[in-house]
Order: structure tokens, then sequence, then C-alpha cells
């Protein structure tokens, strides 16, 4: 019966490489169950307590003397969490675009390893360093121009609030998109340099300028190009510190950038430490990491099955 | 004084450090079928890929001599000029994968504006896949991507897009190469009514001898970057006077 289980082995060192790996995989896979099933256990008091409010309600009251009087939503965080992963998906993707074709196309080959090696170098940067940067810098930049753009454009909903300090949702979004523009380059690049040169050819037969070439194999690359904004949106969702240095903290639904904000992750490091206080609140921040792992599972197998069904489509021509 | 469709002249290419072409010089009267001949490696791609200025693309390639279309030095305008009059098609069929059948002939005459609207443009897909022999294979299904087309119509949409820019001149390097026979004899056929009802002057590039003889009107036969022996297609092909080229024929090399 086992037998049937496993796979068949051609020889002892087949063996010996699975009966080696296996368990790496096997841990691999304890430890994500783990992860659920700890987020799961973790939130069931707060979801008994407020049911599937926690999710849509936004108020954040502990109590210091009675813990049914604790009430907990993570409304804000999550809109804030999903507005600056989008503001940072906006701001990703122009530069990791224009990342990937500038290395791509325009440089000399020489020039590439160059340019390469600066990516690499912003996606090791530990984010604590972008956090101090864009405290330090970002922060009182964006509010000389949030203060412009709301006295100029207040008339739209995204300008609508006046911004009294640089640390808003904006700020948090366009630091984050700075973060995630690495990631989305490398992706993007890759794609690129893949594309095979039958069809690189095609469009330079068909008497295509080069910006037209270009445009014609980015728009071959879409799928790909969509998947690294994916893994953009979903380290923007994840990232904490860097995030929670600029993002002002505190709980505002407001379709204005221009205010403070939270995010689930900003809020669960800005409030653990002192969540142990209370009856509830730690039972509230573990379900929005919940939250979060479903969106960043969501994002995921919805980029591996567009991916997927793309490649069956493209396969072979 | 006659004026050729394509003239080459003592053309010299250097890829690298290596001499590819080594003075190729041959003419091409418009309206015919002039085919390239030889063994592989010798040179046949590299010198369609300089008249139509692929090579601008290797930035390792070096090029010398003359290539004229209608009395135009090919290398006295902008490379997509040339490409824009000058169609060509490849070895591999290369339709793109990602948009319709119907796109991939329109993207070209979109690109260079030579629509005036939707109707005149679906006019002009419907003649370039007519051309190319497609057009009652895909015309129920024209909004579809061609990676479903078996490996002959994608070829034959490669020819279609290059017919879409309704070009003078049309290069085809080996196009039946790693195609069915069936297939094969339609690329044929329409090559041979491009050439009589369209006036398009091709130079097909091909390694069979049987395929040349059926449709070119003149041979040259190339040998390790040098044109060994050219003319009239049946005065080089039945009656070589070359060793090279005779044996060439006879599969020999
Ligand atoms: N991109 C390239 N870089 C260097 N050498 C090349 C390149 N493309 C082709 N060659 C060489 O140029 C020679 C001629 O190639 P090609 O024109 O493709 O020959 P043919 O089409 O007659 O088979 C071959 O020896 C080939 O190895
Ligand atoms: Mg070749």
């Amino acid at each position: 019966m086992l037998r049937r289980l496993l796979p068949e082995f051609r020889s002892n060192d087949d063996r010996r490489f699975f009966l080696l790996h296996s368990p790496t995989t096997l841990i691999v896979l304890l430890i994500l169950l783990s992860i659920i099933t700890v987020l799961m256990l973790y939130s069931v008091p707060v979801l008994r307590k407020e049911g599937l409010g926690v999710f849509i309600k936004n108020i954040w009251r502990p109590s210091d003397y009675d813990p049914e009087a604790e009430v907990y939503g993570l409304a804000a965080a999550i809109y804030g969490s999903v507005y600056t992963g989008l503001i940072a998906v906006i701001v990703a993707a122009p530069l990791a675009l224009a990342s990937a074709i500038v290395v791509e196309e325009l440089i000399p080959r020489r020039a590439k390893g160059l340019v390469s090696t600066l990516m690499d170098l912003m996606a090791a940067t530990p984010t604590i360093i972008y956090g101090i940067w864009g405290m330090a810098y970002l922060a009182p930049l964006m509010h000389r121009v949030l203060l412009l753009l709301h006295h100029h454009l207040s008339w739209l909903p995204f300008f609508s609030e006046p911004p009294t300090t640089g640390y808003t949702i904006g700020t948090a979004g366009i630091l984050l998109g700075i973060m995630a523009t690495p990631y989305a380059a490398a992706v993007i690049r890759e794609a690129y340099s893949m594309i095979p040169t039958h069809l690189r050819e095609a469009a330079y037969a068909i008497g295509a300028t080069r910006f037209e070439v270009v445009r014609i194999l980015v728009s071959l690359i879409k799928p790909s190009i969509l998947a690294g904004l994916a893994l953009a949106f979903a380290r923007a969702i994840g990232e904490t510190v860097a995030v929670s240095l600029v993002i002002g903290n505190s709980f505002n639904i407001s379709p204005s950038i221009t205010v403070p904000g939270y995010t689930v992750s900003s809020l669960i490091a800005s409030q653990f430490a002192n969540a142990g206080l209370y009856m509830y609140m730690e039972s509230a921040l573990f379900a929005g990491g919940l939250v979060l792992f479903i969106v960043g599972l969501v994002v995921n197998a919805l980029t591996i099955w567009y991916m997927k069904r793309w490649e069956e489509a493209i396969k072979r021509v | 004084m006659v004026e050729y469709a394509v003239e080459v002249n003592d053309l010299h290419v250097w890829l690298g450090e290596r001499h590819i072409l080594q003075g190729v010089t041959f003419r091409c009267p418009e309206r015919t079928v002039t085919a390239i001949m030889g063994p592989s490696g010798t040179g046949k791609s590299t010198v369609l890929r300089a008249i139509n200025r692929l090579l601008d693309l290797n930035p390792e390639a070096k090029v010398r001599g003359r290539v004229k279309i209608f009395g135009v030095d090919v290398y006295s305008v902008e490379p997509y000029v040339v490409r824009r009059h000058v169609g060509m098609v490849f070895q591999e069929p290369n339709p793109f994968p990602h948009i319709s059948i119907y796109d991939n002939v329109a993207l070209g005459p979109k690109l260079h504006g030579i629509v005036r609207s939707k109707k005149e443009l679906d006019e002009l897909v419907k003649w370039a896949l007519e051309k190319a022999m497609l057009w009652d294979e895909v015309k129920n299904r024209l909004y579809d991507l061609p990676t479903k087309l078996s490996g002959g119509q994608k070829q034959r949409l490669s020819l279609a897009r290059a017919l879409a820019l309704k070009p003078r001149i049309l290069l085809l390097d080996e196009p039946t190469a790693n195609i069915d026979p069936v297939n094969a004899m339609k690329i044929e056929e329409a090559i041979k009514s491009i050439v009589r009802e369209e006036g398009i002057t091709v130079i097909l590039v091909t390694h069979m001898p049987a395929q040349a003889v059926r449709i070119s009107d003149f041979l040259v036969f190339m040998y390790k970057g040098k044109v060994v022996e050219q003319g009239p297609t049946r005065d080089v092909a039945l009656h070589p006077r070359s060793e090279l080229t005779e044996r060439f024929m006879r599969g020999e090399l």
C-alpha cells in the first residue's frame, strides 16, 4: 500500500536524495500549516466577540478596566494596506517597466551590469533604511508636494484633505512603490530578456521603429508585467517597518492620500508590544495577520493561475 | 537603362572578426523571383539581412558595398523605411502569439498608417490572407490567437503579415524548410501569384533545387560567402558551369 504512494527509485542515490529532501519539504509544509493554525486560533477570541465586524468596523478602543468594553475593528488598517499597496503598484509600474526597458534595450552591454547591481543593491537595502530615509527626506518633501496638490487639486478626492504633516498614506504608498520597484523590475526584465529573437525580428521586419518594437514586445510580456506588479503589491502589503515610520499611524478611512493612516502590518508592529495588556487586542492583531495572509495567498494564486493560462496560450509559436 | 528592383554590388559583411560575405554581386529585375541557393552557413541569410538591414541589429556586424532597391541605396535611408517596403518571411514561422490572427496582419498597416478606415483595414487583411492562401482556413476565427494554427498555417500567416504592407520586394528565407509538403506547395503557389498579379519582386533562399526550378526566374548559387554562379534558373540548374553547383544540385554538398 505504502509502496504505491512512494515514487519509484531508479537507484540508491535516488532513494537517498528523496529521503534527504522529503523532510525539508515536510518541514516547510509544517511551518506553513502552523502559521495558519496559529493565525486562526489566536483570531478566535476577537471573532467570537466581534464576529466578522472586526474586519468591517473602523474602531480601536482598548479598555484598561473592562475587557468586555474593548472594541476592535480593522477596517482602517485593511483599507490602508490596500490603498498604499495600490499606490505602490502605480508608482512601481512605470519605474520598474522603464528601468527594465532601459537595461534591456537602451544601454550598452557593459553598463548593464552596473545598473542591475544598483537594482540588486536597492532590493538588498534593509527596509529600516528606507524607513529612516522616508522620515528624514521623503516625508518633508511629500508634505510640500501634497500641500501644493491640495492647493490646486482639492476638488479631486485624492487630495481633498489638507495635509498637516508629511506622514501620510501617500508618502507610505510612494515609499512602498520605490521599495517594490526592484522586485517588479526583476520579473519584467527576466521576461523581456527571454523574448525569442524570432519575435523581435518579426517586429523589426514589419518596419517598426525601435520604439514601436519595444511597444510590441512589452505587450507581448504583459502577463509577466502583471505578475511583477502583483509581486510588488504583495511585498507592499507585507512591508512593516518602513511604513510604520512614515504613514502617521492613525485610523483614517479617507480617499485623500494627504492624511495619515494605518496598514495592517504597521498596526501590528506598533500595537503588538502593549497588546498583552488587554484581553482582545492581541487577538484582533492576529485577525489582521490572517487577512494579510489570505490576501497574499489570493494575489499569488491569481498570478500563478493567470501566468499558467497565458503560458499555455502562448506556448511555442 | 534597365532599373533593377534589387541591386547588390560587391557586398561584404563581417560579423565580428569573420568575413562572412566576400563580395556578393547580383541583380533582380522587377517582377521576378531570384532564388539564392548554397550549402548552409554560406551566408544566404546574411545577404537577405543586409538587404533589409536587419543586420543593423547585430552590433558586431560591419557592412561594405552597396545595396540598392529601385535605385535607392538602402544604407542612405532609415532602416525602418527600408523594411516597410521590403517584407521578410523567416525560416521559422513567427506570428506574434499574443495577438489575434487579424491583428497580426493588421499590425504593420496600422503602424505605418496605410489605411484610413476600419473597412479599408478589413479589406487589406482579407486581401493579404487571401494572397497567402490562408483566408479560407481562418476566416471564421480571425480573432483567435494564432497559437492553434499548424506550422504551415503559421508560416502563411507570417507571409500575410509581410504582404499586408504591400511591399515591393519580398525576402523569403527558406520559408518552407520546416513545413510539410502540402503547406509548402501552397506557399509556392502564393509566391507565384504574388509576383504575377501584384508585381512584387521576390528573393527566395531555398535549399531545394526542385523548388528553385519550379518558381524562380534567376538563380544565384553561393558558396562560402561568394557567388559561384548565377543566371537564368534553367541554365544554372540544368547546365551548371561550376562543379560546386553541379554537386549541390545533385545533393552532394
Ligand atoms: N549573429 C551571428 N554572429 C556570428 N556569426 C554568425 C551570426 N549569424 C550567422 N553567423 C555565421 O555567418 C555565417 C553565414 O550564416 P548564414 O547567413 O545564416 O548562412 P546560411 O543562411 O547560408 O545558412 C555562418 O557561418 C554563421 O555561423
Ligand atoms: Mg539561413
